[in-house]
């Protein structure tokens, strides 16, 4: 373990030789700041899906007629005519009570218990994507006003209710980016304070020879960012791991219903992650240093 | 203005080491201590206006009974202390003045040779030396041959790979003397360079300053062992009291004022 453990070779920036047989101490930080990147990615991740799926809802077009148990066939028939050749709707489709009841209940007992009544008959009108939510809007108040026709569901509150979950994802995402900032200073902080410790007599013969303060910090400082990136980068690469585990169980049907299947996340954000984890390391370690070994 | 002056002076003189720091203080003393005070403790004082000049070239062993402060005298050279008052001018600057920024320029035109080698273990012999270059910026094709130079001065040449940890104390305190002069400073400061080393080796080792000084370094020896100042005849300082008495006949008119025995103990702080 001697010259070839060299974390940084002699003469690259100007740097002296330090970081030798101190791995396991490095490769300990790093694994703890992936800890606090894994849980910051995650949270991203979530915030990156639950926003495509309130796009996708948000410009869905679609409602759901749920018709009065005793409408009559005629005028539901009616009502299919006039809503087919109502502008802007491109599809309507006939979900009877039986239908709705097959559905849902496949093989789950309490829901099978329940009688025919408790599944409303329904209409599913398909828009174009074109549509504009105050047409829409417009449609679903005449459809209420008619007879037949017990509630329109527009799914607007869903994309409420999504957006809400949003804000809530990104109040996470942020807290998350706290702890792991948090996380970063502790640990990168840490380390550096035992590195110094392990490389004490180095120091002191930095000094001795006329080492300036920058010359002596360098190698920490570049430690600092690397420990941090790599943090960040592993914690990504676990994170995409997961994600193609997850996603190879995710079932078309569940795609359908949602309407958007998993992403992960954008490169940029991946890669900012890094960026960001190398400048808090190298950050950290810097004032780090400058606390704790000073002329 | 003064002190950065000194600074960019420093600066400039250490990426040209060995060059004179002002073609004007070359007439001047190398080093001048003007009613130098210092203490660790408010009741023990260890300099007590103490005065000495030593002019450039001059080899001069610096000695006194042990806690009479020669380590501190050093030190304060090399500004790993302070003084708390009086001027300590090194090649016309005063070392005491000199902002933060400018002490590791000042170390780059300083030599250090301690008794307990102070070495890096785990790098080689050639790590070891060749450091005092790297912080100047030396390039690596310059380092590479002034680190051969200093170690074939000081009798090492082909131990350049070995890791300095399997040396012997006398290859270790060699190793320490070609790092203290691979950048060719102008003046060597020795604490008991030879105090955790057998009679002969620390006979070689002087000879090994001796050589050093024969190239025109100034060096200033501290010593408690009497043997060494007998060995040649060199201008004496004797420390005590806080304050530095100059014998420049050499020792024997000396010997009245070493009376007490404690000077001859190994003395096991002295570092
Ligand atoms: N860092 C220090 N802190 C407190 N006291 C010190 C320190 N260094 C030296 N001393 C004291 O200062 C006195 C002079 O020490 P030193 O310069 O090492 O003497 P010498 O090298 O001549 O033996 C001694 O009494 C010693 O105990
Ligand atoms: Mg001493």
């Amino acid at each position: 373990m001697d010259s070839n453990g060299a974390l940084v070779s002699r003469g690259m920036f100007g740097t002296w030789r330090a970081g030798r047989s101190d791995w396991r101490l490095q490769v300990l930080s790093i694994f703890s700041l992936s800890v606090a990147f894994v849980c910051l990615a995650a949270a991203l991740l979530v915030v990156t899906n639950v926003e495509a799926l309130r796009d996708r809802w948000s410009r869905a077009g679609r409602a759901t007629v749920y018709l009065k148990d005793g409408a009559k066939e005629g005028e539901v028939a009616a009502l299919m005519q006039a809503l087919s050749q109502t502008g802007g709707v491109s599809r309507v489709r006939r979900v009877t009570s039986d239908e709705a009841r097959r559905e849902v209940v496949t093989n789950d007992e309490a829901l099978a218990a329940l009688p025919v009544e408790a599944f409303p008959g329904s209409l599913e009108v398909a828009f174009d994507d074109s549509i504009a939510d105050e047409d829409l809007k417009t449609i679903a108040l005449k459809l209420r006003a008619l007879p037949a026709v017990e509630t329109v569901e527009t799914y607007e509150r869903w994309t409420e209710r999504l957006s809400s979950l949003l804000g809530g994802g990104v109040t996470a995402a942020a807290c998350l980016a706290l702890i792991v900032l948090a996380a970063v200073i502790s640990v990168v902080g840490s380390t550096m304070r035992l590195l110094l410790q392990r490389r004490k007599i180095e120091v002191e013969v930095l000094r001795l020879v006329g080492a300036t303060n920058g010359f002596v910090r360098r190698p920490f400082v570049l430690e600092g960012a690397t420990q941090g990136a790599l943090g960040a980068l592993f914690a990504v690469m676990l994170l995409g791991l997961l994600f193609l585990i997850v996603r190879d169980r995710f079932d078309q049907q569940l795609a359908n219903l949602l309407g958007i299947t998993p992403s992960f996340l954008p490169w940029q954000v991946a890669l900012g992650m890094v960026t960001l984890g190398g400048l808090l390391g190298a950050m950290t370690a810097f004032v780090s240093l400058r606390k704790l070994a000073s002329v | 203005m003064a002190g950065s002056s000194a600074q960019s002076s420093f600066r400039h003189q250490a990426l040209r080491a060995g060059h004179r720091y002002d073609p004007s203080a070359a007439s001047r003393p190398i080093l001048v201590f003007e009613d130098v005070y210092k203490s660790y403790r408010a009741d023990q004082p260890v300099l007590r206006g103490m005065s000495l000049v030593i002019e450039r070239g001059e080899f001069v062993f610096v000695t006194g009974p042990s806690g009479s402060g020669k380590s501190t005298l050093l030190r304060l050279i090399h500004r790993t202390e302070q003084v708390d008052d009086g001027r300590i001018l090194f090649l016309g600057r005063d070392v005491a003045r000199l902002p933060d920024s400018a002490v590791p320029a000042l170390r780059r035109n300083v030599g250090v040779v301690f008794q307990d080698f102070r070495l890096v273990p785990s790098w080689s012999v050639f790590d070891n030396v060749a450091i005092a270059l790297e912080v100047i910026g030396l390039p690596q094709r310059l380092v590479r041959t002034r680190v051969g130079e200093a170690l074939e001065r000081v009798g090492l040449a082909g131990r350049g790979a070995d890791p300095a940890r399997v040396l012997s104390g006398g290859e270790q305190q060699r190793v320490a003397v070609a790092r203290a002069i691979v950048h060719e400073p102008a003046l060597i400061l020795a604490d008991e360079p030879t105090g955790n080393l057998d009679p002969q080796l620390a006979i070689d080792v002087l000879g090994l300053f001796e050589d050093i000084h024969e190239t025109g370094t100034t060096v200033l020896f501290a010593t408690h062992d009497r043997s060494l100042l007998d060995v040649r005849p060199r201008r004496v300082v004797i420390l005590d009291e806080g304050k530095a008495t100059d014998v420049p006949q050499g020792l024997a008119e000396s010997d009245a004022m070493l009376d007490d025995d404690e000077f001859e103990d190994i003395d096991i702080e002295a570092a």
